[in-house]
């Protein structure tokens, strides 16, 4: 029989009362503290505003000076999409390349497991504090490694050149969360298609190229969005190891809205930089999310 | 259970929560006056600095409510991130009343009035009045936010036992007997020495195993800009409309510095430094045998009890020194300017404070660099040295020019973007004339004018 709740019984409304109650906190956080905040931005994203001055308001100004004049903006934009596009495939292949190891049984395992996620627990702060030491030119344990191997050694972050290309090999260092939801991810791969292999005389890199990869798309995908909402939010190693040097290369478009907001008290133009870093991450989290159609896989149905 | 009660509460428990969360922390200063037969008056100043400097503010304070007891002072001691709290105090209206204040903001929000004008109050005290006139931040013709909280001059520190060891002449300490450039580098090649214990002069020294630098010198605008003045060179032009550092002068003195670092080896690059104690402890370890640095560091030496000695800068044409420092300003908002006033000469008058006898500061009144009195009262201490009076008392006097924050408007901004693009000179990849060629760009755009200097 089929129960059609009538709007007047007693269970229907006291659902109702106790459901938004017990919303409410989240509803009212929401429009309080993010909603509110992103009209206001957008609001001042018009004006001039300074802090401490008056603001007027003056139309699409700021988006204008900032496509046309801010020679920063090219660049901290150019800086942060190079470092997206560089840690962002190498923390999704080095965190699955890790589940992978993390899902064989051997002993020790949880051992290894906790090693891969403990740099995720500690402070970033205290970790970029290390890698400021492993990339010293001069006393740094990499220079010293290369040096060893005969090799001319780098000036790592102190170098236009190498400065992104080494922060992106820093990236690795916080695969551990990637990894956690990739090894989840591993450990609901059926294991009968693994036995169909065998059945049909494949070897291990079919079951990893025929099923591991392909059940594992869904997975992929959501670490994917993930970690680039993520990498285009770096701020800790502009701010921390570099101050955005040298010479702006490693000028992360967080740390550059940070410090016009902040330091340079242009809070009006700081506004519109973070709208079109919302619409930058928008749109390739848009990008990423039309493609899956054509590669992500999800079991028990065709539509994605 | 009654469900509308239910309900009631908790959009009421909500909404508290968003109150809370929302509203500015109400306003705690003023009206205490119950019972008292004068009204209490609450201030709050606000500071940054070590933990020594904070040690000394609180007992300053404690001083300050002992004599007026009708004023209350919260002292709020920020250590870090502080032009980003003021920035948002600012925003949210609920600044302090009295605080510290990096020039460029202070400069710019006394032209948006929110910075008191002092100029009423100088004139009628003769412990403002008579302050350096160097050291007064003018927002425009005849107005001003005050002075410097303290002042401070670039010299050349260095370790007395090095110096006495290997038998070579200690830097001068009077302005007129200033090393010339050359002089300089070759003092440092001197003391800089190699772990085979061969000085930089030497044919057989070796720049990779260095243990003994011969000079440090700051990177940022204090360590370059007095060379530049002496080279007769400048940022900008007269007012402050044309970029000028990429004149034949200023290619000088940068390149200069850049040849300490990458030619004579004679002193640390930024990434050598990265690992570097601070500037006390490297005296004091004979790591570096000679530092440019600011006035501060004396309490840092005095506290290590390191046998230091001070001289003066060397000099190209002129002997030219930098005098500077953060002002302390009152803003306009406070509800108690005259007791904010009263606190503002109180908080850094030399016979109340300690941090001028403990080396962290340089006085702000005439009298105490002319008067026997005076300069005893803040020099004639055990962490002074007797060349003192020579070298920063006298070379203030005869040689000190206000930094580029006095005058230069917008100088926070034209600040960062010099210093991005001199990250080239000190890390070695381009030379001096090549990276000024390429700022022009970057920062003639920034360029704003200047305040008056009176």
């Amino acid at each position: 029989m089929n129960l059609v709740r009538s709007k007047h019984s007693g269970l229907y409304s006291l659902e109702k009362k106790w459901g938004i109650i017990l919303a409410l906190p989240a509803m009212i956080g929401f429009l309080v503290f993010t909603l509110g905040p992103m009209i206001a931005s957008f609001f001042f994203s018009l004006t001039n505003w300074e802090i401490g001055g008056t603001y007027n308001f003056i139309g699409l100004e700021n988006y204008r000076y900032m496509f046309v004049e801010d020679q920063l903006f090219r660049k901290s934009l150019f800086a942060t999409i190079y470092y997206s596009f560089g840690s962002v495939p190498l923390v999704i292949l080095v965190a699955f390349l890790v589940a992978l190891l993390l899902n064989q049984k051997v002993k020790g395992l949880a051992i290894f497991r906790t090693i891969y996620y403990l740099p995720v627990i500690v402070p970033s702060i205290a970790s970029t504090m290390l890698w400021l030491w492993l990339f010293n030119p001069d006393f740094g344990l990499f220079n010293a490694i290369l040096k060893g191997a005969g090799l001319p050694g780098l000036q790592w972050i102190y170098d236009e050149k190498t400065a992104i290309p080494s922060l992106i090999l820093m990236s690795t260092w916080g695969i551990g969360n990637a990894a956690v939801i990739f090894l989840a991810g591993l450990q609901g791969v059926p294991t009968h298609l693994y036995e169909a292999v065998d059945i049909d005389g494949g070897n291990a890199i079919h079951k990893l190229l025929y099923v591991t990869i392909p059940t594992m798309t869904p997975t992929i995908f959501f670490n994917l969005v993930m970690s680039l909402i993520g990498s285009f939010q770096v701020f800790n190693e502009a701010y921390i190891m570099t101050n955005g040097g040298p010479n702006n290369s490693t000028l992360f478009f967080v740390y550059y809205l940070f410090r016009t907001a902040f330091q340079e008290t242009k809070m009006g133009y700081a506004c519109a930089l973070a709208w079109i870093l919302f619409l930058v991450i928008m749109v390739l989290t848009l990008i990423v999310f039309k493609t899956s159609k054509s590669w992500v896989y999800y079991e028990g149905g065709d539509k994605s | 259970m009654n469900v509308k009660k239910v309900v009631l509460l908790g959009i009421l428990f909500v909404f508290c929560f968003a109150m809370v969360a929302c509203s500015n922390s109400s306003d705690t200063s003023g009206d205490n006056s119950q019972g008292n037969s004068q009204e209490t008056v609450n201030l709050t100043f606000m500071y940054w600095g070590s933990v020594f400097e904070k040690q000394a503010v609180e007992k300053m304070v404690k001083a300050f409510e002992t004599k007026y007891p009708h004023i209350k002072v919260d002292a709020q001691h920020v250590p870090n991130d502080y032009t980003t709290k003021i920035n948002t105090l600012m925003a949210s209206g609920d600044l302090p009343d009295v605080a510290y204040l990096g020039e460029g903001l202070a400069l710019k929000w006394a032209e948006e009035g929110k910075v008191m004008d002092m100029s009423a109050y100088v004139e009628e005290h003769p412990q403002l009045k008579n302050r350096i006139p160097e050291t007064f931040y003018y927002f425009d013709e005849g107005k001003t936010i005050g002075t410097n909280t303290a002042a401070e001059i670039m010299s050349v520190f260095y370790n007395k036992d090095l110096f006495a060891e290997v038998n070579v002449d200690v830097p001068p300490s009077k302005g007129s007997e200033a090393l010339t450039w050359s002089e300089f580098v070759e003092t440092a090649q001197k003391l800089t020495l190699d772990n085979n214990g061969n000085n930089a002069l030497s044919s057989n020294f070796d720049p990779n195993n260095i243990v003994q630098y011969g000079v440090s010198f700051p990177t940022w605008w204090a360590g370059w800009y007095p060379f530049l003045k002496s080279n007769g060179g400048s940022i900008t032009n007269e007012d402050g409309t044309e970029f000028t550092l990429n004149s034949p002068e200023a290619v000088e003195v940068f390149q200069n510095l850049q040849d300490l670092m990458y030619k004579y080896h004679v002193s640390p690059t930024p990434t050598q430094k990265e690992n570097m104690p601070a500037t006390s402890v490297l005296l004091q370890t004979k790591k570096v045998a000679m530092v440019i640095d600011g006035h501060w560091n004396i309490l840092d030496f005095g506290e290590s009890k390191l046998n230091f000695g001070v001289g003066v800068l060397p000099k190209y044409n002129e002997p030219k020194t930098t005098i500077f420092g953060a002002p302390t300003v009152v803003f306009s908002s406070t509800k108690h300017p005259d007791e904010a006033m009263l606190f503002y000469m109180f908080h850094n008058d030399p016979e109340e404070v300690n941090l001028y006898a403990d080396g962290l500061w340089m006085p702000l009144e005439s009298k105490y660099y002319t008067d026997q009195e005076y300069i005893d009262k803040w020099t004639k201490t055990e962490i002074h040295p007797p060349e003192f009076r020579e070298a920063v008392i006298d070379y203030t006097l005869s040689s000190a020019e206000s930094g580029p924050g006095y005058s230069l408007r917008n100088f926070s901004e034209i600040d960062t973007a010099i210093n991005s693009v001199l990250d080239q000179l000190w890390l070695g990849t381009k030379s001096a004339k090549e990276v000024l060629t390429e700022m022009e760009e970057k920062v003639q755009p920034l360029l704003k004018g200047t305040y008056p200097r009176q």
